[in-house]
């Protein structure tokens, strides 16, 4: 067997288990290990595009939460305030879409929930039942996440085109702290603190594998959370081995030596802050719609912070290990909050778990800067050419 | 026929005048010096030639195209391409990868494996294709140089700006540069290099550009400059010159 194929098998195993695991894994605690794993793979998908985007492309971004947010509230405010009847209202603001009206109802804060709100509430009491109130469809909530993600990630690269290293950071950190204030401000739109409800991701129920699973159910959010991270890491891994790949890692060297090597710059600086705010967009709108709120806390720095950390433990120049590395820091930090006895002293690890995590980070950042994952992914990858260099050199030298 | 022609470039920093009407022309495959003391303006006028910056005035067109206000990707895309004084090498990048990005990036058609092939070609040439898939950061300073060289190879550009080829070279390698810098003049590059290094300047150069003070004080075969009293007193200095430099540090010692 081929060296250099061992983490190509490794991830591929890693797939399978991760396909079967949900129908293989019987505990008691079935549902609290399937939600971390949900959110496990939401955290790699931020991680993996994170990566692709400061580890390949060397954009230091810590905006990636923000693009996050845009995709769960443009979802959750979609979900929220759009309806579809067969009639009008005559109540609320309204359009015709075919045969069908497009109800908009009106902002009313924190004191509104779903499908109860003032016009809608007012003309369903009126219809007493004989009119069907259709809500918009969850995916297409999500793919307008996605597209809103890919348009305000458009506006920032380009915003952020002359600025580099710390100067990107600051602005970026700077965007997605204005977005946090925005929806905090905005409560009759956004609700403010106390976040926006959202419908369940299969409000309906599905059928999967000939089961019928209820809307409650763990197992469709975790395929579609899988799905999308394995849709993010095939898109990632097509983008880095295609001249993509090549000329965002040009730039992340030298923009300038890219340029005069005739890499338009421009271009590919924007176009990876398009695809990896997308990445970001997608994953925050359907996490929003797995947990059923979004609330500014979500795009709080700590929350930037932890999928930075993700990516720098796992390996931030390779967006697979990024993804791992936040898979497995997910778990690990929800398996340390068990508390443990020592003798008579209780360690209450809810808080000590991210000392614990801090230190990990910190020895990481000290004695592995490359990450836990890559050094062993670069020994498979990578062992032989200092072999073949070495080979190559002697036998030239060899009269 | 490369033909560069640059008219009446003015530059300037807020107060500081850094260029000051530079013009001149290339027409073909010349071997052109273009020296200087430093703050002449020489790496302002590289930077404009290349798209890095714009002057406040003047024009530059290549082979009858405007490129004084393109971006340096266009440029390059023209015809003009360059090395950097200090080596600027993708270091995180193999040695193959540098050497693909601008055959990808200016996409002349060719297939991958043309594109491995003519860069397999490149590194023999510069002697360095057994470390081919390091990453260029495990590379000598003067191998970074060569390497640097190579990626103007793939390149392939009509005109030729290389800065401080030698600075910092092994003399080992000098020769591999000489060669590589007659090679390239001779399959009909236009080639302006610019160095301190003057024994290098009039071995290769048939023609030398000198700038000073952003004005281009003289133009012309090295011979001819060489006695150019403005180009003596303003750079080159006379062998009195030497003499007392040398004795200064003697009596210092």
């Amino acid at each position: 067997m081929n060296k250099k194929n061992i983490p190509q098998m490794a991830g591929a195993a890693l797939i399978a288990a991760f396909a079967i695991f949900p129908f293989v894994y019987s505990a008691n605690d079935y549902p609290y290990i399937m939600h971390i794993l949900i959110t496990g793979f939401f955290y790699a998908i931020l991680a993996s595009s994170w990566s692709m985007l400061a580890g390949y492309a060397g954009q230091f971004s810590f905006g990636h939460m923000g693009f996050m947010g845009i995709g769960a509230y443009t979802t959750a405010l979609f979900s929220h305030y759009l309806y579809l009847t067969p009639v009008p209202t005559n109540l609320c603001t309204e359009f015709p879409i075919g045969d069908m009206y497009l109800i908009i109802l009106d902002p009313i804060g924190i004191t509104s929930s779903t499908l109860t709100q003032d016009c809608l509430r007012q003309a369903l009491d009126i219809w007493d039942g004989s009119v069907q109130v259709t809500p918009m469809p969850v995916w297409l909530g999500i793919a307008l996440g996605t597209m809103m993600g890919g348009i305000f990630g458009l506006l920032i690269g380009l915003l952020v085109l002359p600025l580099r290293a710390a100067y990107l950071a600051l602005f970026t950190l700077g965007f997605s702290e204005i977005l946090r204030a925005t929806v905090s401000a905005e409560i009759a739109v956004t609700r403010g603190q106390a976040g926006i409800e959202l419908p369940y991701l299969f409000d309906n129920g599905i059928t999967l594998f000939g089961h019928q699973f209820d809307k409650t159910d763990k197992l469709p959010p975790y395929f579609a959370m899988f799905f999308l991270l394995l849709a993010c890491l095939g898109i990632l891994t097509w983008l880095a081995k295609s001249k993509f790949g090549l000329f965002v890692r040009a730039l992340r060297e030298d923009e300038d030596a890219a340029a005069a090597l005739g890499v338009n710059t421009v271009r590919y600086k924007v176009l990876v802050f398009v695809i990896t705010s997308m990445m970001a967009a997608a994953a925050g709108a359907m996490m929003a719609h797995y947990i059923r709120i979004i609330s500014p806390n979500n795009l709080i720095i700590l929350q930037m912070s932890l999928v930075v950390a993700m990516a720098v433990i796992g390996g931030v120049e390779h967006f697979v290990a990024a993804a791992l590395g936040a898979i497995l820091l997910e778990y690990m930090l929800e398996y340390l909050r068990n508390s443990f006895e020592i003798g008579p002293i209780v360690v209450d690890m809810t808080t000590w778990r991210l000392v614990v995590f801090g230190i990990l980070l910190m020895l990481t950042l000290r004695f592995s800067p490359k990450g836990l994952l890559v050094p062993m992914i670069d020994y498979f990858k990578r062992g032989h050419v200092r072999k073949e260099t070495m080979a190559k050199r002697n036998a030239e030298n060899t009269p | 026929m490369t033909n560069l022609v640059v008219h009446d470039l003015h530059k300037r920093f807020g107060g500081l005048q850094v260029l000051k009407g530079v013009e001149f022309e290339i027409n073909g495959a010349e071997l052109i010096g273009l020296i200087g003391p430093n703050g002449a303006g020489k790496t302002t006028l590289t930077n404009i030639l290349d798209g890095a910056i714009k002057p406040n005035s003047g024009t530059v067109y290549l082979n009858g195209v405007r490129i004084d206000q393109l971006a340096p990707y266009q440029v390059a895309k023209v015809g003009l391409g360059r090395t950097f004084q200090v080596t600027r090498s993708f270091r995180r990048m193999t040695v193959l990868e540098n050497l693909y990005v601008p055959a990808m990036a200016l996409d002349r058609g060719y297939s991958k494996a043309r594109i491995a092939e003519k860069a397999m070609e490149i590194l023999e040439f510069l002697t360095i294709d057994h470390l081919r898939n390091e990453y260029a950061q495990a590379l000598s300073g003067g191998q970074q140089k060569l390497l640097e060289l190579g990626r103007l190879l793939m390149h392939d550009p009509e005109v030729i700006i290389l800065d401080e080829p030698f600075a910092g070279v092994h003399p080992s390698l000098m020769e591999i540069i000489y060669n590589y810098i007659n090679r390239v003049n001779e399959s009909g590059k236009a080639i302006i290099l610019i160095s301190h290094q003057m024994d290098s300047i009039f071995t290769l150069c048939k023609r030398l550009l000198v700038l000073n003070g952003g004005v281009l004080i003289a133009d012309g075969p090295p011979d001819e400059v060489k006695r150019d009293p403005t180009v003596i007193e303003a750079y080159l200095g006379t062998d009195e010159d030497e003499d007392m430099h040398h004795d200064a540090q003697a009596s210092q010692a």
